[in-house]
């Protein structure tokens, strides 16, 4: 008597179109994000080395050849990289300098610095 | 000398004014007096018979005060007979918040939410106590009550929790806690990986499966959504949905949700286990590439436009959700950012916690539709688990890049526990296989998921 009560034209249309709607909202969701995501990719620009085609060809092949790297290199461009991507690359002054090694006196640690140097 | 004739004659007639009155005020007073006496004779007379009268009385009211304290008595009144004062169904609910206390605070099964679920409960279930007013609720959802949709009679009539209940009726809590779970959310692996999004839907069919199978229990269309979106795993969506469409049943079915949710461990594995092979369990999947910060502010925007454009039910949780996703991403409000990561958060979460709680009243908990709510809750759970991990295996079949079936499994939300439970089934069989951050996608991609089929119920039944 239950099932003959309920109106299941109706309840069946809910559940499959439900479902249905689900799936395509989030199918579309996927081309959307990988249409963003192919806008948002990164590009890095190769600068061309040689002047025209086929000269190019064959550099990048016989570098592609010849080129071997080892893990920690690997790594190493690839944190770096990261860090270049997501903007968290610290900024350096770029400036090689020694600097002096200073000490300070200070009349709190005299005696201990005396007593440093001593044994220096 | 006249005028100390005059000044004589005048000071005589002083005297005689004075004296005269004197001698009235004497008589006036002799009177008084007379009057007074005998007042004051009545008045002993009958404060005698007062007295008397009193101490009877006071004997009688001691008594009446005892009888009358005990009446009041919260155990008195589970025996009393009178099933609107309490009865004895108060006490199972009793021992049913002792135990969810137990399990929140010694086994640590969802304890930010089912301790605050369990003490509204044990507060609403004290006999006598009129922490929550279940009859004023009823008159609110009653078209021909006066009290008909009027927070203000809420607000007159009821007690702390019934105020604090007001939030969840009006469907404000569980977007609050979209905000906060948006803020915790990274969706980097989702936009890494947007396959993930399938397995998210995938594992929704377990919510439009138990739909058909409790309306053919018996229960009303609205009720069965509110039954079938536990399977959605998210107990905000879950509050939402049934606050609106059966708030009937919203005791049973936040307690029936949040409990699937804090046994995620327990529930998942073997059906797991059950639908792949050792070889699939152990499929190491490819890492996933970077996710650039303006991918990751881009995604909350679009995600709430494109689906609020489709589906507008969908929006205040989907909205709620990447507005906290957003403040979290964009790097420019971090104060916000914090607060809806953790004060708002925690703040919502005892309101709701509460309140929710305080709706599992004994008469409206212990009945037979409780446990069809509690069977169809764990359905819908399997189900929709299966359904993750049934498809990832059919995309393997089309799909070059092989993915570990196991993540399917996380795509009915709660996060990140289903995703927990991806990576330590798939390390069973390769201990060196980290299926964390894969496992991640399905599993943001099913709050996603469980708020759209919300919405879609809510429209449909709404």
């Amino acid at each position: 008597m239950i099932l003959l009560a309920a109106n299941w034209s109706h309840i069946i249309m809910v559940t499959l179109l439900g479902f249905a709607l689900v799936l395509v909202l989030l199918v579309a969701l996927i081309y959307i994000l990988k249409f963003f995501g192919f806008l948002m990719r990164p590009r890095i620009k190769v600068e061309k080395t040689a002047e025209v085609g086929e000269e190019v060809g064959s550099a990048r092949k016989q570098s592609s050849e010849h080129i071997t790297l080892t893990g920690n290199a690997t790594a190493a461009i690839a944190m770096s990289l990261h860090l270049y991507y997501n903007s968290i690359h610290d900024e350096e002054p770029t400036k090689v300098t020694i600097k002096k090694v200073e000490r300070r006196y200070s009349p709190w640690n005299s005696k201990l610095y005396g007593m440093n140097n001593l044994h220096r | 000398m006249k005028h100390f004739r005059y000044l004589f004659l005048a000071i005589t007639l002083l005297f005689a004014f004075a004296g005269q009155a004197q001698e009235v005020a004497v008589t006036d007073e002799l009177e008084t007096s007379q009057v007074a006496a005998e007042v004051q004779q009545d008045i002993a007379e009958e404060a005698d018979a007062v007295a008397t009268v009193a101490t009877q009385t006071a004997d009688s009211n001691v008594w009446e005060d005892i009888a009358h304290f005990f009446e009041t008595m919260g155990i008195v009144r589970v025996f009393d007979g009178n099933a609107d004062s309490g009865d004895w169904r108060q006490l199972i609910m009793l021992l049913i918040s002792f135990f969810l206390l137990y399990l929140a605070i010694k086994k640590q099964y969802e304890p930010l939410l089912l301790l605050p679920i369990a003490f509204g409960m044990l507060l609403t279930n004290l006999p006598g106590a009129g922490m929550f007013h279940s009859e004023l609720w009823s008159a609110f959802l009653d078209p021909e009550s006066p009290a008909y949709h009027s927070y203000g009679a809420i607000l007159k009539e009821g007690g702390l929790l019934d105020v604090l209940y007001i939030g969840v009726k009006a469907g404000v809590y569980p977007c609050l806690i979209f905000i906060g779970v948006g803020a915790m959310t990274d969706f980097g692996p989702l936009i890494a990986n947007p396959k993930s999004l399938l397995l998210g839907a995938a594992a929704q069919v377990g919510i439009f499966i138990t739909f058909l199978c409790a309306n053919a229990l018996g229960f009303t269309e609205a009720q069965a959504g509110s039954i079938a979106i536990i399977g959605g795993a998210d107990g905000p969506t879950s509050i939402f949905l049934t606050s609106r469409l059966a708030p009937e049943l919203l005791g049973p079915i936040a307690i029936a949700a949040y409990s699937y949710m804090a046994l995620v461990p327990v529930i998942q594995p073997p059906i797991m286990r059950l639908l792949t092979t050792k070889q699939e369990r152990a499929i190491k999947m490819k890492q996933l590439r970077s996710v650039s910060k303006t991918e990751k502010i881009v995604f909350p925007i679009m995600v709430t436009t494109v689906v609020a454009l489709i589906l507008p039910d969908a929006a205040p949780l989907i909205g709620c959700l990447m507005l906290g996703n957003l403040m979290k991403e964009c790097g420019v409000v971090d104060r916000l950012s914090k607060t809806a990561q953790n004060e708002l958060m925690n703040i919502v979460v005892i309101f709701l916690g509460l309140s929710v709680g305080a709706t599992a009243t004994g008469s409206s908990f212990l009945n037979i539709q409780t446990i069809l709510i509690l069977i169809m809750g764990i359905i819908a759970f399997g189900l929709g688990s299966a359904g993750g991990v049934l498809l990832a295996k059919l995309m393997n079949v089309f799909s070059k890049e092989k993915i570990n079936p196991l993540i399917g499994s996380a795509g009915v939300s709660a996060v990140p526990m289903a995703a927990r439970v991806s990576q330590q089934v798939g390390q069973e069989e390769n201990p060196g296989n980290f299926l964390l951050m894969h496992a991640m996608g399905p599993n943001v991609a099913g709050v996603i998921g469980s708020a759209v089929a919300a919405g879609l119920l809510l429209s449909f039944l709404g």
